[in-house]
């Protein structure tokens, strides 16, 4: 059941717009005010870059999953401590989504209507989506991708007429602290290729194009930053207010009344979008699970994550403290850890354990050769 | 074992229960009593009479001590297809499809010459697959005619007929057809598989097979395509599926089956791309309009009636005013009305047809609508659903539970519910890969060489490849090279 290069590319895509487009400008705006917008472009391009290291590692991998992978870099027990770090970075991913569609959902769609009743369905529909694998997720992404793009395109230019420019200016006031400690703080908003750690052993690089994944990319920091240029420049100062970046640039919200026909099929098709993410990111925390606990079936690990996902219900009945809970240290930590340093120390790690088997490997080849060597002569003495 | 023609008459007669349609008439034959017995409503009276017992009464050649049957075999009958029998089983099973027996005393075996009367209604144009340009010759209920009909156009040495029995009291003639250099090899041995594994008592239509090939039994979903029409079927030959032909049946199923084949239409190959295009277009929204539209219609008033345009609204609030069903119900009632009459038209004698669309549309709709039971947004919008859903005629009885599904979740949950529905089918139908094809091809997996025949179409000159979503023999795919002017 593997997934091909293209779908890889299409699933970076979307993780890399998933997050992006609900709260998180609002609150990169706390800090880094009208230069927010560099603050993502930064990071996701890190990531970009990131996505290519981990790529790199997944074919070095071969056809071992994950955790065969990193036990043969790092040991048992190392192995497992990053299981652990992975299945929180995954699980706080997975909670982001489910608490930004809870209340998108509630306070967007519906005026009156109590979210337990739409978890269910939410539950059965991811469920689903993981018991099948990763190929049906790749599958589902690769239908709705370029409706969602269309969709993001024709919210950002619609509302191109309406933002201020000048709301730019000045540039870089307070110089680049501001825009570092926003990074810092909302890191856990980043860190999109995380999820490839967990599809090591499922890609099929027969028809790999590196240049078709460094396009998905770059066209997912232009898309992203093209909302937010236009976010910025129609909220200015106020932007911090907007919880639900996508829905207020559309003015789409049925609290307001200012309707356009058109914007709330987008923003429809945006739930689609952050339906299949927290599907894809269970998937990760299914599979994580899996590995560390060395469960055989799949049906425990799906369970445990559908009834996680059950559980943010009860938790995070406002956006407060829904940001207390992503934007604490611990999750900054976490996702530099899984993001930045992982896959560095595992290239490393791999890098030496290779060198010293190429090593050992040459010296049993010299040896061999020795000994045939010595065989010959003695043979040659006999004779 | 040794003929006594008198015996073995007698013993078929038995093994028939003394049935009134098998016949039988005596000659002598250089003192021989030869006994010919046939069923007669399967029987060419002309054919037997030419080739069987005109020869017999006539022949006028010296005999010596040779081998009756070996005489006739030789220089008596003007049959084509002559079979020997050495057990009374398989030349009864012979009989019974058509053969005549002859029953020479003292032979050795039993003959059977093949005496079928193809009784075949014309060729016309199939009720489901009506062309404004292209061949109107449709599938018939013979098998040998309908190969014939496909023969007609496959004059190459690569297509292969492979014929079986199943039913073991039809005893159905059933042909697997495809070319041997294009379709996959394990496709075809997979299906041959399936096939040879049935064990049923009859198969009247085949449609009978289609559970016995499908891999999801239980789904809603249509895994194994259909088609009435000859030209459909080489045409799907020629990109690697392969065709099962029942006698009796004026359908041919073909596999693998992709939900895209749907969208398609023969009269597509033969107009121009850029109108095939908007067409295919058309159908697409089609679907989703289908399927999803009451669904939506339903939500949009129950739960978000926000997001319509203020003068949109008015009209609906209008409209819905007095009123006393909720919109569900209101949906629901029209649906099933729309439904049964849709049932009884088709099974209405045709001069019925035309007064019960008046009695259905006109009349119940028009009075309901001024009896103020439903409101005409209601009416419009299931009408318009029930309209696109003949956009596809083959998947219209799929798409009529899915509306129903769509209604009902449009009503508990609202627009979240029906986006979670749709990502849901979605879902389900990426997983329904079977014969090594993907359900959703070309469009997941996406597949760019086969996107010049999906939703739109290219010129057939630009289509130089076989598509990749059917599986098929990969070392073939080539259909046609560059031309010169």
């Amino acid at each position: 059941m593997k997934i091909n290069y293209r779908q890889l590319s299409i699933i970076t895509f979307m993780s890399f717009i998933a997050l992006k487009f609900l709260a998180l400008p609002s609150l990169l705006y706390i800090e880094s005010k009208n230069m927010s917008m560099f603050v993502s472009l930064i990071l996701m391009i890190i990531d970009g870059l990131y996505a290519f290291v981990i790529l790199d590692l997944m074919k070095k991998s071969g056809e071992k999953n994950i955790y065969e992978f990193m036990k043969n870099c790092l040991g048992t027990v190392a192995t497992k401590i990053v299981l652990i770090l992975l299945i929180i970075k995954y699980a706080l991913v997975a909670g982001n989504i489910s608490k930004g569609l809870e209340f998108f959902v509630v306070e967007n769609l519906y005026t009156e209507f109590d979210w337990f009743v739409f978890v269910l369905p939410l539950m059965i529909l991811v469920g689903f989506m993981v018991y099948k694998g990763i190929r049906n997720i790749a599958r589902v992404s690769e239908m709705v991708c370029w409706a969602i793009v269309i969709g993001l395109i024709y919210i950002a230019l619609k509302a191109l007429s309406g933002m201020d420019i000048l709301s730019y200016l000045p540039f870089l006031k307070d110089g680049f602290k501001p825009l570092v400690d926003s990074a810092w703080i909302h890191l856990s908003w980043f860190g999109s290729a995380t999820f490839m750690f967990m599809l090591f052993g499922f890609v099929d690089f027969r028809e790999e194009k590196k240049s078709k994944m460094i396009k998905y990319i770059i066209f997912a920091i232009l898309i992203v930053e093209l909302l937010y240029f236009v976010f910025y420049g129609l909220f200015e100062v106020t932007s911090p207010t907007h919880n639900y970046c996508i829905s207020d640039i559309s003015q789409f919200s049925s609290t307001y009344s200012a309707i356009d026909e058109l914007s709330w099929l987008v923003v429809s098709m945006w739930i689609v979008a952050q339906a299949v993410q927290l599907a894809l990111y269970s998937y990760c925390l299914a599979q994580a699970i899996k590995f560390l606990f060395d469960i055989k079936n799949n049906t425990l690990p799906i369970i445990i994550v559908v009834l996680y996902i059950f559980a943010w219900s009860f938790i995070g009945e406002n956006t407060v403290r829904m940001e207390r809970i992503f934007f604490t240290p611990f999750a900054s930590i976490v996702t530099f850890v899984a993001q930045y340093i992982l896959p560095i120390l595992l290239e490393i790690v791999y890098a030496i354990k290779n060198k010293k088997k190429r090593a050992k490997d040459r010296i049993e080849r010299v040896k061999d050769e020795r000994e045939k060597n010595r065989d010959k002569k003695e043979i040659n003495v006999n004779i | 074992m040794k003929v006594d023609a008198v015996k073995t008459l007698y013993e078929i007669k038995k093994k028939l229960h003394d049935s009134g349609d098998l016949k039988s008439r005596t000659v002598q034959f250089f003192g021989t009593q030869i006994t010919l017995c046939y069923i007669a409503p399967i029987t060419d009276n002309e054919l037997l009479n030419n080739t069987l017992i005109y020869p017999l009464i006539n022949f006028s050649d010296e005999i010596k001590d040779e081998d009756v049957v070996k005489v006739l075999m030789d220089k008596v009958l003007a049959n084509q297809e002559v079979t020997a029998f050495s057990d009374l089983k398989s030349a009864v099973d012979k009989m019974l499809a058509g053969n005549t027996l002859i029953l020479a005393d003292k032979a050795e075996q039993i003959l059977g010459c093949d005496m079928e009367k193809i009784t075949v209604r014309a060729v016309s144009e199939p009720p489901t697959s009506v062309v404004i340009k292209g061949p109107r010759e449709g599938f018939t209920e013979s098998l040998k005619f309908n190969l014939a009909l496909i023969r007609k156009r496959v004059k190459s040495d690569d297509f292969v007929v492979k014929m079986l029995e199943l039913g073991e009291k039809t005893k159905t003639q059933i042909a697997v057809v495809y070319y041997d250099s294009i379709a996959d090899k394990t496709v075809v041995k997979k299906i041959l598989k399936r096939l040879n594994s049935i064990k049923i008592d009859g198969v009247v239509d085949s449609h009978y097979l289609v559970s016995y090939l499908e891999r999801n039994k239980h789904s809603l979903f249509k895994q194994v395509g259909d088609t009435e029409k000859p030209d459909i079927l080489v045409a799907k030959m020629l990109e690697g599926r392969v065709g099962i032909l029942v006698d009796g049946s004026p359908i041919a199923l073909t596999l693998p089956f992709i939900l895209l084949e749907d969208l398609q239409n023969s009269d597509d190959y033969y107009t121009h791309p850029i109108r095939v295009t908007f067409v295919r277009a058309l159908r697409l929204i089609g679907v989703i309009l289908a399927v999803l539209l009451p669904g939506v219609y339903i939500a949009l008033e129950l739960y978000h009636y926000k997001i319509l345009p203020t003068e949109f609204l008015i009209t609906i609030m209008n409209s819905t005013q007095g009123i006393p069903f909720s919109p569900f119900i209101e949906i629901l009632f029209i649906i099933l009305l729309f439904e049964i009459l849709y049932e009884a038209n088709i099974r209405m004698p045709q001069y019925f047809g035309m007064a019960m669309s008046i009695v259905g549309a006109l009349i119940l709709g028009e009075t309901a609508v001024s009896a103020g039971l439903v409101s005409p947004p209601a009416v419009m919008i299931v009408a318009l659903s029930g309209i696109t859903f003949y956009i596809i005629p083959g998947q219209a009885s799929q798409f009529s539970i899915l509306r129903l599904l769509g209604v009902i979740i449009g009503a508990s949950l609202g627009l979240f519910g029906i986006l979670l529905f749709c990502v849901f089918i979605l879902s389900y139908l990426s997983n329904f890969d079977s014969y090594k094809s993907a359900y959703l091809a070309p469009t997941a997996p996406y597949i760019e060489e086969d996107q010049k025949d999906s939703y739109m179409r290219k010129t057939i000159d630009e289509m130089k490849r076989r598509p990749k979503s059917i599986a098929n023999n990969k070392r073939n795919t080539v259909r046609r090279g560059s031309y010169e002017d």
